[in-house]
């Protein structure tokens, strides 16, 4: 493929210490783009492989050495495009679901990996001592990195770039947190951006590699220059037009979120018992931007600048310098642990950060962990003297860095709200899809999200399928259940291509399917529309259906927490509402073809993934 | 007619004292529509993306019928 790709993967096997280059055919690309689509390609092929040697992928442990790692670029990613340095890692299975690893990251690594040579890494077999990759103009290292044990992300990083004097490289690395096998570890990149969903940290931690750096100087070609220069500007006029794109998130990071989510009675409190916070404004984006806020930062080629740099200058929670947070972390570190307090926020969040784990997820059980104290579910020795109520600052910020070292309650805390609620005997406490915590949405409010949440294959996940932006942001009813499996299907769809692209979701605030049609056609010089790129999103999202059927994950697991079935919103402005999940969920497994949560035979075959 | 407003977001670069701990009180006459309150507030109607009353959806034609009622302005926002 002569343009938009740098033509060349990575495959590493740690176990040997042996790696080799490999190339993706063009109808293999056509047919799946790249970064999410070309990992969840690669991922149906190994699993077909591992079934050919006998191993039953449903018991397939996911800290195995057989655990396949991949990191992912697209045809967008490093070029002029806006908000392209991002990059898709996913992971045959993730250690805190049993379902398939995915996430997504901003940061510059994604460009430079294609600077480096390469379209994508996949990552097999584990060394016995912990080793670090680079990746230099083309030029392939495995290194020893005993001496890297142990360091934070921001230590690690600087360590590395200084080592190998390239101060704008890439590097990707796991924290503690993933050295330690925490469940919900990330990798890291640039410090603060984070693959942050589903533990593909403790993956990463469990094959002995702590960082791949990369950097070069090699450029994907673009089949029509000027044609995607004219697009290119005519794309960053509608993001600097648009009212979200060019001025909401600039000014107040996605963080601007939490006013509205709350006004609209669904901003997820004490562990989902509520939908309304009356103290919000104390963690909102119009906050973070008055006191704590020291200028915005864009990721490589972005032109949002959603990204924050951020301090707290007095009080017990001071840091000179810090990123983030953003609105998920402020929801789930300050917002259901109803601690409201934004300087706490920045403190834990940050140690998240710098130990590596996801805010969404840490949160999240915390505040489970602050219900099941507050139903009397945690025995007195389990606490170790810890003040677990909802509100109380000091007790999340400790229970972070107890999460990240496996420490007293922060063991289970780090095994997920999932096996926590159900070790201290309250399953239903957990506020989680498929055992990943559910973002800063309620349901009850905003139908759609709901149905999306419970699809999901990764599982509880707001970014899988964003009904949020016509539902709340947009003119769609919120309550009603009417079309909702149609707008979750097409915001899932067009997700998965916006995943292998690879480029910035929040592009789509302001950018369609046609704008990708007109970044993707004249990169690659494809005569691609945009039928043709929802039916690649289908094809993309059915195939990763098919392998978390082969788990055993079928309909019976596209649900909801109990809470949001059948405990109505007891006040504000969603009072009354549960989610009436059945409805909905018929009417999508048949637009997508699905019996039970499984692709029919001829969705199989019209999708060409037969 | 008494009611309460919040702005956010750009919004608060007028009023930059109203938040959602701190509304602003008014008097209204009754019958009057969102599009006057908005306009009485100094704001241009494009400005004005998101309209709620009460926690829920309203538009600039709406007339405000609740003594008491809760109206929230908010520009376009959006995150994830």
């Amino acid at each position: 493929m002569e343009f938009g790709y740098m033509n060349k993967w990575l495959k590493v096997n740690l176990t040997l210490k042996e790696f080799k280059d490999f190339s993706i055919s063009e109808d293999i690309l056509r047919k799946y783009v790249g970064g999410k689509g070309i990992a969840v390609h690669l991922l149906w092929k190994y699993v077909s492989k591992l079934e050919e040697k006998g191993i039953n992928v449903k018991d397939f442990d996911a800290l195995s050495s057989e655990n396949m790692l991949i990191f992912a670029t697209g045809p967008v990613t490093g070029t002029r495009s806006p908000n392209s340095g991002r990059h898709h890692v996913m992971a045959l299975k993730s250690p805190l679901t049993g379902s398939i690893g995915s996430g997504n990251s901003g940061g510059r690594w994604g460009a430079k990996l294609k600077f480096a040579g390469y379209d994508g890494i996949v990552v097999i077999g584990k060394t016995e001592k912990p080793v670090y990759i680079s990746i230099i103009d083309g030029s392939v290292e495995i290194h020893d990195a005993t001496e890297l044990w142990g360091k934070n992300s921001i230590e690690t990083s600087n360590h590395l770039r200084n080592k190998h004097d390239k101060k704008r490289a890439g590097v990707s690395c796991i924290g503690p947190a993933g050295e330690n096998l925490v469940p919900m570890a990330v990798i890291i990149n640039e410090e603060h951006r984070a693959v942050g969903r589903t533990g593909l940290g403790a993956v990463m931690a469990s094959k002995n590699l702590k960082a791949i750096i990369v950097e070069g100087n090699s450029k994907p070609n673009i089949a029509k220059p000027d044609e995607f220069n004219l697009k290119v500007k005519e794309h960053v006029e509608k993001l600097k037009e648009n009212g979200v794109t060019g001025e909401g998130l600039p000014t107040y990071g996605t963080a601007v979120l939490v006013n509205i989510i709350n006004q609209n009675g669904m901003f997820p409190t004490k562990n989902w018992q509520t939908g309304v916070n009356p103290d919000a404004e104390k963690i909102s984006g119009e906050t973070l931007t008055e006191e704590y806020l020291i200028d915005k930062h864009p990721c490589w080629g972005c032109v949002v600048a959603c990204g924050r740099k951020t301090k707290v200058d007095k009080g017990n929670y001071k840091i000179t310098y810090t990123e983030g947070p953003e609105y998920e972390s402020i929801w789930a570190l300050g917002g259901t642990t109803t601690i409201n307090n934004m300087a706490a926020v920045i403190k834990a969040n940050h140690y998240c950060d710098i130990f590596g784990m996801d805010p969404i997820s840490v949160g999240s059980s915390i505040a489970a962990a602050m219900e099941l104290n507050e139903k009397g579910m945690i025995p007195e020795e389990d606490l170790q003297g810890i003040d677990l109520r909802f509100g109380n600052a000091d007790a999340v910020i400790e229970l972070t860095w107890m999460t990240a070292f496996r420490q007293g309650l922060g063991f289970w805390i780090g095994e997920g709200s999932r096996k926590m609620c159900q070790h201290y005997g309250s399953p239903d406490l957990s506020m989680s899809v498929k055992g990943l915590e559910m973002p800063a949405y309620d349901p009850r409010g905003a139908k759609g999200i709901g149905l999306n949440y419970a699809t999901g294959n990764r599982g509880g996940c707001h970014v899988t399928g964003y009904t949020i932006a016509a539902e709340i942001l947009g003119d769609v009813d919120r309550f009603t259940t009417e079309g909702k499996a149609e707008l979750t299907k097409i915001f899932q769809d067009f997700t998965s291509l916006v995943n292998s692209s690879v480029n910035c979701l929040f592009l789509t605030f302001a950018l369609g399917l046609d704008e990708y049609a007109e970044m993707i056609g004249p990169i690659t010089g494809w005569d691609v529309n945009s039928d043709e790129l929802l039916t690649i999103g289908e094809r993309i999202t059915n195939l990763e259906r098919m392998i978390i059927n082969k788990f055993g994950i079928t309909g019976k697991d596209d649900t909801l927490p109990k809470r949001l079935l059948e405990e109505k919103m007891p006040e504000g402005p969603s009072k009354g509402q549960t989610v009436d999940l059945d409805t909905m969920k018929e009417e999508y497994y048949e637009l997508r073809g699905w019996v039970d949560g499984i692709p029919s035979e001829e969705k199989i075959i019209e999708l060409g993934l037969k | 007619m008494k009611i309460f407003v919040k702005v956010f977001a750009s919004l608060r670069k007028k009023y930059p004292n109203i938040t959602d701990l701190n509304p602003l009180e008014m008097e209204i006459d009754k019958g009057t529509t969102l599009a006057q309150l908005i306009a009485r507030l100094n704001f241009n109607q494009e400005e004005v993306k998101i309209i709620l009353v009460n926690g829920l959806r309203a538009s600039v034609e709406d007339i405000i019928n609740e003594e008491g009622s809760i109206i929230s302005f908010f520009p376009a926002v959006g995150g994830g």
